[in-house]
């Protein structure tokens, strides 16, 4: 080997920055106004599970799907490289172990079979229409956590100092203008509000938290990305070997494997498990490790799963699709659930979408109505967006969700098109609208309407009032169904508090096709 | 003194108490309260709309910081005449700094996203060019504002630049309105608030008439170069779109509103909110007795 192995160890570590650095920046173009220099959806679409799962639930192909090859081939050469060197969650566990975490049980390495396991039980979900991977693929994970979550949180943050500054007068036109400039580049104006985050947070918390158990517990453990990736990397022909004339058998390196990739003699790697971080390798006294390009070819291990769990993970699979299916939402509220302009038709948007969030918080930053639904639609519909017209509406010239979102689930729609598309139709609760309840006039909604025709028309009617017998026109309003899109500024605006006087349902929403 | 000496005295004092007067100790015309613009481009009529008013100097002086309100409130671009003409805006940002104003703000807190408003209707793009300071409106700018005298909001959240600058030019666009028929100055003053706006509605004439008490315009201007016919406030289509070619500027606040009813083809007195104001003592909404100098180019 040419290269000094603790040099290499210091640039993975530049590197595993570096693409966190790139995530970060990924995420942080996901904004109006979109102008990306680098697309959003780079790691999604660089990710096997997010290009395959939804392939095989859907059986649709889609050309963007190939860029995932990249990685998917990669332990054909480099092993689980990608674990080591690129995967952003892992560079987070990394600094998270490093920071905060003390790793305190032995875990026996067979649970490592675990990952491989679940990944053949999502892939018979998958098979069997439930697209479900992305629970615990690594990327649409960091993604819609640190995408939705971490950035609002930490635009609050920026928000809020920033507003005590300026109200204590320091440097105030200094911090407007430094506040205007992150407005026009980053963050929306006002700062969005969520639904439904306790999901995602908890998955990342418990994610970090069981790494006090060991180093990169979910690495080892739990990641389906891993378990693919691990999978090639049994016929990687890169190869961690030990010159068994110098190894002293001091145990150095065992301990120092973040993936307990090493065997109990030392001189055995586990190929699926090594993700070449070389914690071991520049620590080792007498420098007998190395890496090689060996012959590929010969598997050094069998499948770490067992019959058994072989076994286990299908009848789960078959189980759980099952359960996925039987266990329908509650449907009282199933005409409220208004998906993304341009979705495609449910069931196949269930299977497509990857619960990256990048919908969602692009939305944040524009007309705010996308949201993670919990069990709204069920627990096959789980994170997946919907739009919530209390929270937000769909601005009249925004596409960006279906210009962002990785799998197409929402489709790309020109602006031309998007605005045609009905999302759902308005209609008055006149139990609850001022006109129609107190008989006074109000006409916010029809005011925000911004259909070109509007949907909304007034129509002037006499009231008489019955207890005094005085007379007057009342404008009351009434929606077009022919001409409304469901976009839902009106549902937003109107100034009841609570359930609004007039609501988006579902009926004549129209969706795409695959 | 000879008479070369007697020429050269004369000529030097003459010279120097003619420069040394005011410009206006030659009035053409005295100063008028209302003016009514026709047939020319948006910066011109708003130039000689304020010339006709006696220069901006009257409403603005040295080191005065002034506040802007045109309409921002729509994801609209100018030709569909949801927001206030940017030419207009940005000539009354230049005259406003030409009279010697410390600072020109602007601001609308919008009905659409407020990036996308303000990138659309073009006005920051157009008065940033002659130093505006165009901000966006903050939820935690808003104060509790009581309202003395009022008919029916007894306070509500108004923006703190209204309390902070000096002067205040309100510059509505003239637009149809499905709630008050029309929109215009005493309306477009709601951008200057916070809170549950779509309350003001109901009851719409009294809640705009109070908050008109608080929030009080040293001049309108309004802007009815392209007059949004139907569909408005939000507009989107240009066929509802009239090319008026006018611009109305007064002082009188219920005054330019009721001759921005009167050329839009509404009677003032139909407009309740007008009548109210009008009761109230805050300004004329006779149009056939209080009538504009009129200037057409």
């Amino acid at each position: 080997m040419i290269f000094n192995l603790t040099t290499v160890r210091v640039l993975r570590q530049f590197v595993q920055v570096v693409f966190l650095l790139v995530f970060i920046i990924t995420i942080l173009q996901a904004t109006y106004p979109f102008k990306p220099w680098l697309p959003p959806e780079l790691f999604l679409w660089l990710d096997p599970l997010s290009a395959t799962m939804p392939l095989i639930a859907n059986r649709h192909f889609d050309l963007i799907f190939l860029v995932a090859l990249i990685v998917l081939l990669s332990p054909f050469v480099v092993g689980r490289a990608f674990c080591g060197w690129v995967c952003p969650l892992g560079t987070v566990i990394d600094l998270n172990d490093k920071i905060f975490t003390q790793h305190l049980k032995k875990i026996n390495p067979l649970w490592r079979s675990v990952k491989t396991g679940l990944l053949m039980l999502f892939v018979v979900l998958a098979l069997l229409g439930i697209q479900y991977s992305w629970l615990m693929d690594p990327l649409p994970l960091l993604w819609r956590s640190s995408g939705v979550i971490v950035l609002s949180f930490l635009f609050l943050l920026v928000d809020t100092s920033l507003a005590i500054l300026i109200k204590l007068g320091i440097f105030s036109e200094t911090l407007m203008n430094f506040q205007d400039r992150l407005n026009a580049y980053l963050f929306p104006v006002a700062s969005p509000v969520f639904t439904n985050l306790l999901l995602p947070v908890l998955i990342l918390v418990i994610i970090l938290a069981l790494s006090n158990l060991t180093r990169r517990f979910w690495c080892r453990h739990l990641c389906l990305l891993g378990a693919l990736l691990g999978l090639i990397a049994k016929l990687s022909p890169l190869q961690r070997r030990v010159d068994q004339n110098l190894c002293t058998k001091c145990g150095i390196c065992r301990r120092k494997c973040k993936m307990a990739a090493i065997e109990e003699d030392f001189y055995i790697t586990e190929k699926s498990e090594c993700i070449l971080c070389l914690s071991c390798a520049p620590q080792c006294p007498p420098a007998a490790i190395t890496y090689d390009w060996q012959s590929p070819g010969r598997m050094t291990s069998k499948i770490d799963l067992s019959r058994r769990g072989f076994l286990g993970a299908t009848l789960g699979g078959l189980i759980g699709a099952g359960f996925f299916k039987i266990n329908q939402p509650d449907s009282h509220h199933s005409d409220r659930l208004i998906r993304p302009p341009g979705a495609i038709t449910e069931n196949e948007f269930m299977a497509q979408c990857i619960r990256c969030g990048e919908c969602v918080r692009i939305c944040a930053t524009s007309g705010k109505c996308l949201q993670i639904a919990f069990l709204e639609t069920g627990w096959e519909g789980l994170l997946t967006p919907l739009a919530k017209f209390r929270y937000g509406y769909c601005e009249y010239n925004c596409n960006l969700c279906g210009q962002i979102c990785p799998t197409k689930a929402i489709q790309p729609l020109a602006l031309p098109e998007k605005q045609k598309v009905k999302m759902g139709k308005a209609i008055f609760l006149k139990e609850r609208c001022i006109p129609y309840r107190v008989n006074e006039n109000c006409l916010v909604c029809e005011e925000h309407c911004p259909l070109p025709d509007k949907a909304i028309k007034v129509i002037p009617q006499e009231y008489i009032d019955p207890l005094n017998g005085n007379k007057r026109i009342v404008l009351y309003p009434q929606v077009d169904e022919n001409l409304c899109i469901g976009c839902g500024i009106c549902e937003n605006k109107c100034p009841l508090n609570g359930e609004a006087g007039i609501i988006v349902i579902r009926e004549g929403e129209e969706r795409q096709l695959l | 003194m000879n008479r070369r000496q007697f020429l050269k005295t004369t000529a030097i004092i003459t010279g120097g108490v003619l420069t040394g007067l005011p410009h206006s100790a030659f009035p053409s015309n005295p100063p008028a309260d209302l003016v009514l613009v026709k047939n020319g481009l948006p910066a011109a009529m708003v130039g000689k709309a304020l010339e006709l008013l006696g220069g901006i100097k009257r409403f603005v002086s040295k080191g005065e910081r002034v506040l802007l309100k045109p309409n921002l409130s729509w994801d609209r671009t100018p030709e569909y005449a949801a927001t206030t003409n940017p030419e207009l805006v940005a000539e009354v940002v230049r005259q406003c700094y030409q009279a010697g104003a410390a600072n020109v703000l602007i601001l609308d807190n919008t009905c659409n996203d407020a990036r996308r408003s303000y990138t659309s209707c073009r006005i920051p793009e157009y008065a940033e060019k002659y130093g505006a300071e165009v901000r966006f409106v903050r939820d935690n700018q808003f104060i509790e504002t009581p309202i003395p005298n009022s008919r029916q909001l007894k306070s509500w959240l108004i923006h703190q630049e209204v309390f902070k600058v000096d002067k205040i030019i309100n510059l509505p666009i003239l637009k149809q309105h499905g709630t008050t028929q029309i929109t215009m100055g005493f309306k477009n003053v709601m951008g200057l608030i916070g809170g549950n706006r779509g309350r003001i509605h109901r009851p719409f004439a009294e809640n705009i008439v109070d908050l008109n008490r608080v929030i009080v315009a040293n001049l309108t201007i309004l802007d009815a170069y392209r007059v949004l016919r139907r569909n408005g406030p939000s507009g989107g289509n240009l066929e509802d779109v009239d090319q008026l070619n006018t611009l109305i500027a007064g002082t009188d606040r219920v005054l330019v509103d009721a001759w921005g009813a009167k050329i839009f083809g509404i009677a003032p007195q139909t407009l309740p909110y007008l009548q109210l104001a009008n009761a109230e003592g805050m300004g004329e909404i006779n149009t056939d007795k209080f009538r504009p100098v009129v200037y057409d180019f």
